[in-house]
């Protein structure tokens, strides 16, 4: 490894590394977020330009050998992966099949939108078959849902057959923000009027 | 024309054979891209634009188990000595976003984001020589920038052999005189050459001290790039408080 410079200001010896350059051996390394393992199998690599960070491994584990990282200060935007949770806005609601555009990736926003759908046997866990897809989205709902798969062509598969899933924060008819009441209806504090959606339980 | 002369060895700028132009990088000159950079050597000035990971535009060219890389090269009509406006498609902006392109695909971890593109702007201020390689070192500059993971840095430098010298980083009057022309791209810490171009002809064993020599310059751009990196993550960092 050449001559590496230090952080100013030195926090304990953190040192900024830039795409390629060898962090350690995969004896002693697993590459993490930022790192990977070059094509001779000995070596670890940084593939961001960033601080070096050493994560020590879980205790019990089998695998003793530390995670190293590179923290990138200006991280690429976030890209849907299977299981990540999401927030959507839905834009069209249809007989089988609601359609989203995914804006936030586990709390982080996108920089570009990307296109998701909700099909009718994923809104709910129980009683799949009788789901009404109107009765549980409308156009404009900000939905949590979580990723299934990178889907089609055209669209990610979302889910939101869990309590922690489905509408958090919806307009009702009126206008007014609506507060929810229970798993199946929300209601508008203006008219009073209760809306039926999938709402997500929200500690 | 004596492109060096016998008795200084001087080239026709004042440079050494062996010597390559000044060179200086910018990174973060383009605030809506998620990542840019401007790179010139000597007077050829080079600006690159970078866009993504993002959502795939055309949906037909997506691929479920790596990154789409597009790159666009055009040159501005007040790049070159006359003032023309040049073709968006035409042959030799085609050639050169495909070297572009399959350089820098070759560094990219595209399999980290299946699905989605990264697009490559690259625009060329000034010609001066040697504007593919500025492309290169633009290029992956500004993808350093964005943040996206690349297995090391490319960079790019051309050699060329007049007056039975091989001579480093070709000006546009070198490029000219009809000599051949080597560029040569390689992966600096790993040693590796993703990229080799000539145009005419050489023998073999002068091709290698050319190729050698663009070789060493490539690395000395390397080590420039990665002070640049270096220097711009700490007052990224001081910025930051950190």
């Amino acid at each position: 490894m050449g001559a590496v410079s230090m952080v100013g200001g030195g926090d304990e010896g953190d040192d900024v590394v830039t795409p390629g350059e060898l962090l350690g051996d995969s004896a002693h390394l697993v590459p993490g977020r930022g790192a990977y393992l070059a094509p001779n199998g000995r070596s670890v690599r940084a593939s961001l330009t960033g601080t070096r960070r050493l994560v020590p491994p879980p205790p019990g584990s089998s695998d003793q050998r530390s995670v190293v990282e590179v923290v990138g200060l200006k991280a690429h935007g976030a890209v849907p992966q299977p299981g990540s949770i999401v927030v959507a806005r839905v834009t069209k609601v249809m007989a089988r099949i609601a359609s989203a555009d995914i804006m936030c990736v586990q709390s982080k926003a996108v920089r570009e939108k990307f296109t998701g759908i909700i099909r009718q046997q994923d809104v709910r866990a129980t009683e799949i078959d009788k789901v009404d897809m109107y009765q549980s989205f409308r156009p404009g709902d900000i939905v949590r849902a979580l990723v299934l798969s990178l889907g089609d062509a055209r669209a990610y598969y979302l889910s939101t057959a869990k309590n922690e899933l489905g509408v958090v924060s919806a307009q009702s008819i009126a206008g007014g923000t609506m507060i929810p009441i229970s798993w199946t209806e929300m209601q508008c504090p203006l008219t009073g009027q209760v809306e039926q959606r999938k709402v997500a339980k929200v500690d | 024309m004596e492109y060096v002369n016998p008795l200084t060895g001087f080239r026709i700028d004042g440079r050494r054979p062996n010597e390559m132009r000044q060179i200086k990088g910018e990174l973060g000159v383009v605030a809506n891209a998620d990542g840019s950079a401007l790179f010139e050597m000597g007077n050829t000035r080079v600006i690159v634009a970078v866009y993504g990971p993002r959502e795939v535009q055309n949906k037909s060219q997506q691929s479920n188990n790596q990154a789409l890389v597009r790159c666009e090269y055009s040159m501005a009509n007040f790049s070159t000595g006359d003032r023309t406006r040049r073709q968006k498609g035409d042959r030799r902006s085609t050639e050169i976003s495909l070297v572009i392109r399959q350089t820098m695909e070759a560094s990219i971890l595209t399999h980290l984001m299946p699905r989605s593109e990264i697009d490559i702007f690259v625009q060329v201020l000034q010609a001066d020589g040697g504007t593919r390689s500025a492309c290169i070192n633009a290029a992956t500059l500004a993808l350093a920038d964005a943040g996206i993971p690349m297995r090391d840095i490319v960079t790019s430098c051309s050699a060329g052999y007049l007056c039975s010298t091989p001579l480093l980083d070709l000006n546009y009057v070198e490029d000219s005189a009809g000599g051949p022309d080597v560029t040569v791209g390689i992966l600096s810490k790993m040693d590796k050459v993703t990229l080799l171009q000539m145009d005419a002809k050489l023998p073999m064993d002068i091709f290698e001290n050319v190729m050698q020599l663009a070789i060493e310059g490539c690395k000395a751009i390397a080590n420039y790039i990665r002070e640049v990196l270096l220097e711009n993550t700490k007052q990224l960092e001081s910025r930051r408080g950190g």
